[in-house]
Order: structure tokens, then sequence, then C-alpha cells
């Protein structure tokens, strides 16, 4: 028989048009999609969705059961007419500004005693975890004993070793009651910071020290020139979540003082709980707690400027 | 018979598979709607209330009428108890959300806050008024909006004067003073020989304002008018009521109450730090229970006489239903069956007279026989005012408590601000939550 060229020629492969489940996770592109799918909506509904909902709160007069009313920028107008809305901006930054400071030397100078060898050296680096580990509304009501004129541990001490003759009222006085709200957010935040920096330093090599020590560089220049430049990058980066969290630090000052006495501890996420939850008024409440938003946007964006150029 | 049927026997056919298939698409939806229609009353309803100090009046309403309820309907009713003090955070959620709970406990001015999302419980009210004795006039002006009851007092939480008895004698004064004067000079005597007052002047939720209102109206200082635009504040007996406050506390006190919240004076009064103090009669419920020896010492009187009148915190505990309901009918005969005289006696009486009831025909009512020095807490209610009156209860008026627009202006003068600018503050503040020139 014979057997013609179009018989043994094979046949052009068909374009298979169909999409199977197989072909679509085989795209790189579809299939990096399907993997962020649950992070990214994740993160639309739980972050996303309440921040432009906060936001178009904020452009409301919205009253607790009632329907909204498009004020526009009404809210920030008014909360830059309140007194006290300009005490809670100073205090929060203030409080921002010395417990980050504090908390990045602390944290530093925690993470460099870790990182030497010592005897039961995991247990302490466990057991310096602990302010961090242990919920903070249940240590904030220990730090509340703490600061209580009659059982207060601290005026005790200072009393019955001379140093005083009546125990300070750590959260009756203005200044007292910010300076114990920045130690227990100090006390709180170390560890964090300790042990970020501590992985930092981990991953330099003892060779470095050993280069810079033969060519005769002291303790502080191997510091400076050998170590910070390592970890400058997880200071910023740490420092930058240290700050976005302080800014939202509500149980603290919540449970310590409440904002108080008269004001002194106000803080804006107290502030925009009483006016939202206390008062009702979810607009202003909203407005109140945006208001913390452009300073954030500032810091992370000069942070993340100076990363790229380093 | 064989053959072909006749046109009749097939249409009889015809018409009988159409009903069959009828039928059974019929009863298939009725057998799935079947639960529902014929349990049309819900299987179960919640309650949410701040959890109870008397412990017995929580446990009273789980283990005594919920279940009487059901055994009478068929429907579970679930007690849902939040911490103290964080009611009104799960209310606005759960209003917000129209979902949750069907009954809520209120306090304060709340159902004016959530006014458009609770049910007219009128006729309940009006029912309840006329079975039992008729309603405190002074209940009225926080649960009635528009003419209409939103929600159903049971009882209110007052904030009195709580004192040692032991130490008040050993100073001399053997009888409470009547008046704020008369107050402050046996806290002098006191503070001496010391056993100072301790009166909450921080950010709590109630101990503050529990006394600062009250010592304001007292000497004749209003926030605002009736017509709630008029700001009042600015007045000679502001300032009076702010000059005794000052000295009342450098005179009486410690700069720690400037910092305290709810929880620092009951832990002073039981640390014995304490004389005397504003607060509910939760502490002479926990004295009796964990410090004896400081209960059999510890006593109740009404706020003093300011010159111009006695005045105490209204705080009236309520109940309403709300309108995500899915039910509203069900909910309404439940809380109908609560206000019964039968439940509501029993259970006001497993309370152990913490709340004063705004019932006449309770006035004296066999809860108060067991320990008269609740009394005073049932003398109080005539002369009770929500916080803000005389202007009318509103989202202004929750503004201004939230703020601590009140209590701050005390707070700064004790600290040492002069009177003139504390007033002045706080009128600035006020005048921008009431929206007033």
């Amino acid at each position: 028989m014979a057997v013609g060229p179009a018989s043994i020629a094979r046949p052009a492969p068909a374009v298979d048009r169909r999409v199977s489940p197989r072909r679509v996770l085989e795209r790189e592109g579809a299939f990096s999609w399907i993997m962020l799918a649950p992070g990214v909506l994740f993160l639309l509904a739980f972050v996303a969705y309440p921040f432009f909902y906060g936001i178009y709160l904020s452009l409301q007069d919205r009253p607790v059961a009632k329907p909204g009313l498009f004020v526009g920028l009404a809210n920030f107008v008014n909360l830059a007419h309140d007194a006290v809305f300009w005490q809670v901006t100073r205090n929060t930054f203030l409080y921002v500004a010395v417990t980050t400071v504090l908390k990045l030397l602390g944290g530093l100078g925690m993470a460099l005693v870790m990182n030497q060898a010592f005897r039961a050296r995991n247990i302490v680096r466990a057991l310096l975890l602990l302010p961090f580990i242990v919920p903070t509304i249940l240590s904030t009501i220990a730090w509340m004993w703490i600061f209580d004129p009659t059982f207060s541990v601290i005026n005790w001490t200072l009393v019955n070793t001379g140093l005083v003759a009546k125990g300070f009222s750590w959260l009756g006085n203005a200044t007292l009651a910010m300076v114990a709200i920045i130690i227990v957010n100090t006390w709180r935040g170390i560890p964090f910071y300790g042990i970020s920096i501590l992985a930092g330093l981990q991953t330099i090599s003892p060779d470095l020290y050993e280069a810079a020590a033969i060519d005769g560089a002291s303790i502080n220049q191997r510091f400076w020139h050998v170590t910070m430049p390592i970890i400058k990058p997880i200071l910023i980066i740490v420092t930058m979540f240290s700050v976005i969290f302080t800014f939202a630090d509500f149980q603290i000052v919540y449970a310590l003082t409440h904002g108080g006495p008269a004001n002194a501890t106000q803080v804006f996420v107290t502030y925009a709980y009483d006016l939202g939850m206390s008062a009702g008024q979810l607009g202003m409440g909203a407005a109140a707690a945006l208001t913390m938003l452009p300073a954030l946007i500032l810091l992370i964006i000069g942070l993340t400027l100076y990363l790229r150029r380093e | 018979m064989g053959g072909p049927k006749p046109p009749e026997a097939e249409a009889n056919f015809m018409s009988t598979r159409r009903d069959f298939l009828t039928a059974s698409i019929a009863g298939a939806t009725g057998a799935l709607l079947a639960p529902r229609l014929s349990s049309a009353a819900p299987k179960s309803m919640s309650v949410v209330h701040e959890s109870s100090f008397i412990k017995s009046f929580d446990d009273f309403f789980v283990k005594q009428l919920a279940p009487a309820y059901e055994k009478q309907t068929g429907i579970k009713i679930n007690y849902e108890p939040v911490s103290v003090g964080s009611l009104l955070t799960r209310l606005t959620t759960i209003v917000e959300t129209k979902s949750g709970p069907e009954i809520t406990a209120t306090g304060l001015n709340w159902p004016w806050l959530f006014d458009p999302s609770l049910v007219d419980v009128t006729d309940i009210a009006t029912e309840t008024g006329k079975n039992l004795g008729g309603w405190y006039e002074t209940v009225t002006e926080a649960v009635v909006i528009n003419k209409k009851w939103k929600a159903l007092p049971w009882g209110n939480i007052g904030q009195l004067e709580v004192y040692r008895t032991d130490w008040f004698k050993q100073a001399g004064v053997n009888k409470f003073p009547d008046n704020w004067e008369d107050l402050l000079a046996a806290g002098r005597l006191l503070k001496k020989a010391g056993h100072p007052f301790g009166f909450e002047l921080g950010h709590g939720f109630g101990d503050n304002h529990g006394w600062l209102y009250p010592l304001l109206w007292s000497y004749g200082g209003r926030e605002v008018d009736k017509d709630g635009k008029t700001v009042l504040l600015d007045s000679s007996e502001t300032a009076a009521a702010v000059d005794f406050c000052r000295r009342f506390y450098k005179e009486t006190m410690f700069e720690d109450v400037l910092g305290w919240t709810d929880v620092n004076n009951n832990k002073a009064f039981f640390g014995e730090q304490i004389s005397c103090t504003n607060n509910a009669s939760s502490i002479l419920v926990v004295g009796k229970r964990d410090f004896p020896e400081i209960a059999k010492v510890t006593d109740h009187a009404l706020n003093p006489n300011g010159p111009k009148g006695r005045y105490h915190m209204l705080n009236p505990q309520s109940h309403a239903i709300l309108t995500h309901a899915p039910d509203q009918a069900a909910a309404k005969a439940f809380v109908k069956w609560l206000y019964d005289d039968k439940q509501l006696s029993a259970w006001l009486t497993a309370g152990d007279a913490y709340y004063a009831p705004f019932l006449h025909s309770y006035d004296n009512h066999p809860m108060w026989n067991p320990e008269p020095r609740y009394i005073p807490y049932k003398e109080s209610l005539k002369t009770s005012r929500l916080p803000g009156w005389p202007g009318p209860p509103s989202h202004a008026m929750s503004e201004s408590v939230a703020k601590y627009v009140v209590v701050d202006m005390f707070a700064k003068a004790c600290r040492g601000d002069a009177t003139k600018d504390v007033i002045a503050t706080a009128v600035a503040q006020l005048k921008q939550i009431y929206k007033a020139k």
C-alpha cells in the first residue's frame, strides 16, 4: 500500500487551549499569586478594610447607632481647636521619643551582654524575654501595685533605705505618672530590641573582631567600626517597628492611668478610645486615631530611604 | 381491563401526577421549613450585663431565673457578663454590628446614646409602674426619650460617702458631717490623726464623677442649661465649688488621689490608708466578705449638703431590647416576665440591696431590712441626677464625661492651677462639645 507523504507526516501539534489547574499552577506568575492570596486577603480584610473604614468614619459626624453625615475635615478642625488634643500630641511624642531611646540603648546593652559566653546563658536569654511574653495587661496590673503609694515596693525601698523621707506619688503627680508609663513601656519593650539585635550580632563573624584586634583596634573602636555598621540596618528596622507599636500603645496607659491625672498621660490611642467608645463619637474618635498617621508615614519613609541609601 | 384508558382517566392520571409532584415539593419545602415555622419562638435569647459586684445577683439569674423561664416557655436565656467598666464598649460593638445579644443592660444616659437601636418598652414600663407603686420621677430623665421608655430600670448604683466610724469617733466626730464645710473640718482632724480622706480625682469611670458632679451642683454650679446649648459653667458658684475642692484636697487628702482610677479607693480603704471616700456600697459588700473587721466599722452617709442643696449621681441600671433582635416580641415577653414582682423582687433580694430600685412599692422591701447601712443609697434616689444635669441627656453629655471636663477642672485646681484658668479651660471645652457660642 502506497503511503503518501501526508500519512507519514506527523500531525502538527494542536494548540491545546484548555485551562487545566495543573497548567495554571505551572505558570510562575499565577502560582505566586495563588500562594500570596491568603496573605493578601487577610491583609485586605483585617488591615486595609479597617484602615479605609477609619478614614471614611473620620470624615463623618457619626454618633454611635446613628447614620453618619459627611463633614469633610470638620473633625480634624475640631481637634485642632481642642486644647486637650494638643496636650495629647505632646504627651504622645514625648512618650514615644523617650521610650524609643531608652529601649534602643537598653536593648543594645542587653544584646551585647547576651552575646557573651557565660554559664546558663540560654536560660538567662529566655528569662529576659519574659516582659515581652507576659500579657501586657497582667504585667501592667503588677506595675500598678509597684507604683501604689501604700504597697509600692519602690517607695518602700526608698523610704527604708533612708533615701527619701516620704514615698513618691507615682501616678498622682503629672510628671511622675509620665515617668511611670515610660518605665513600664521601656521594661516591656527592651526584650524586643534585645533579641532582635542579638540575632544581628550573631551574624558577625568573629574573624572580623580578630582582624580588628590584630590591627590594634580598641574595644570601643571594634564596636563602632565593626559591630555598629553591621547591625545598623537591624537597629533601624527594630526602631521603626517599635515606634509604630509605641504610638499605638493602649494597654499600659489605659490600665495604669487612663490618661490621668488631668490628661498628663493621655495619648492618641487612649484619647481616640475615649472619644469613640466612651463618648460614642465614632467619627471624632477615628479622626483622633488617624492624626498620628502623618508622623508615622514620615518616619517610615525616612527610615526606608535611609536604609536603601545605606 | 386492558385497552387504552379513557381521556378523562388520562387527564385524571396527569392531574394526579401533577398533584403528586406539587405535594412532594410542598412536602419537602414544608419539611425544610417545618422546624423554623413550628418553633416561631426563638430557642434561645441572650442578655448582656456588666458583671455584678454581688455574685449572688448574677448567680440568681443564671441558676434561678433563666432555668425557670426555660421551663415555662422552652426558651433558653443565656446570661453574658462582661467585666466592670467594659459594657459600653461591648454595647457599641453590638449596636454597630447589629448582632449579638437581644437584651442588654444599660447605665447612666446610654438609652439616649443608643436610642435608634432600642425597642420601645413603654407598655411594659407602664404596666410595671402600675403594678409596683409607680416609678421614681428622677429616673425618667435617663430612660424616657421622646415620651417613649427605651429601657426598664431595675436599680440605681449610687455613689455615697463611705467612712470609718471608729476613726471618725476617735477624732471626735460622732456623726457624719451634714455639709461640705463640716466634712472638711472633720477631714482635717482625721488627716492629722494619720487617716486622710481619699476621693478619686483621676480618670476612672465612676468614683470621680460620683462626687465631683454632686459637689459642683451643691454649690450651684452647672455645666449647661436645660436647652443643652447655653454653657453655664463660668459662674461664681462654680468658682466656689472649685475653691472648696482645692481646700478639701489639700487639707484632707494626699497627692495620689489625683491619679486614682476606680480600683484605688477600694484598695486604699481596705489597706486602712483612708478614712473616707465616695463609692458604691461595694466596699461594704467586699468588706463583709473579705475584711470583716473593717466592715464592722464601715458606714455610709448621703453626700454632704452644699449652699445650694444636696445631690447624688444617678446611674440607673436598666434593661433594653435591641432592635436587631430577631423576635422582639419574644424579647419583650421575657423582659415583661422579668419585671413581674415575683421575679424582680427575688432578684433584687439576691442583689443584697446593692441596687436601689426605682419602684415605690419596693421602698419598704424586705431587702432593706438585713443591713440598714445600705438604706442611704435608697434615700439618695430623690436627689440623684445624671452627669451634665440640668442639660438634656445627649451625646454631648457623654462627650463631656468621656473627656473628664468637670473632673479635670477640679483635678487641675487641686494640683495648683488658678480657679479662673481651670474654669476657662473647661468652658472652652464645653462650648466646643455643646456647639455653643
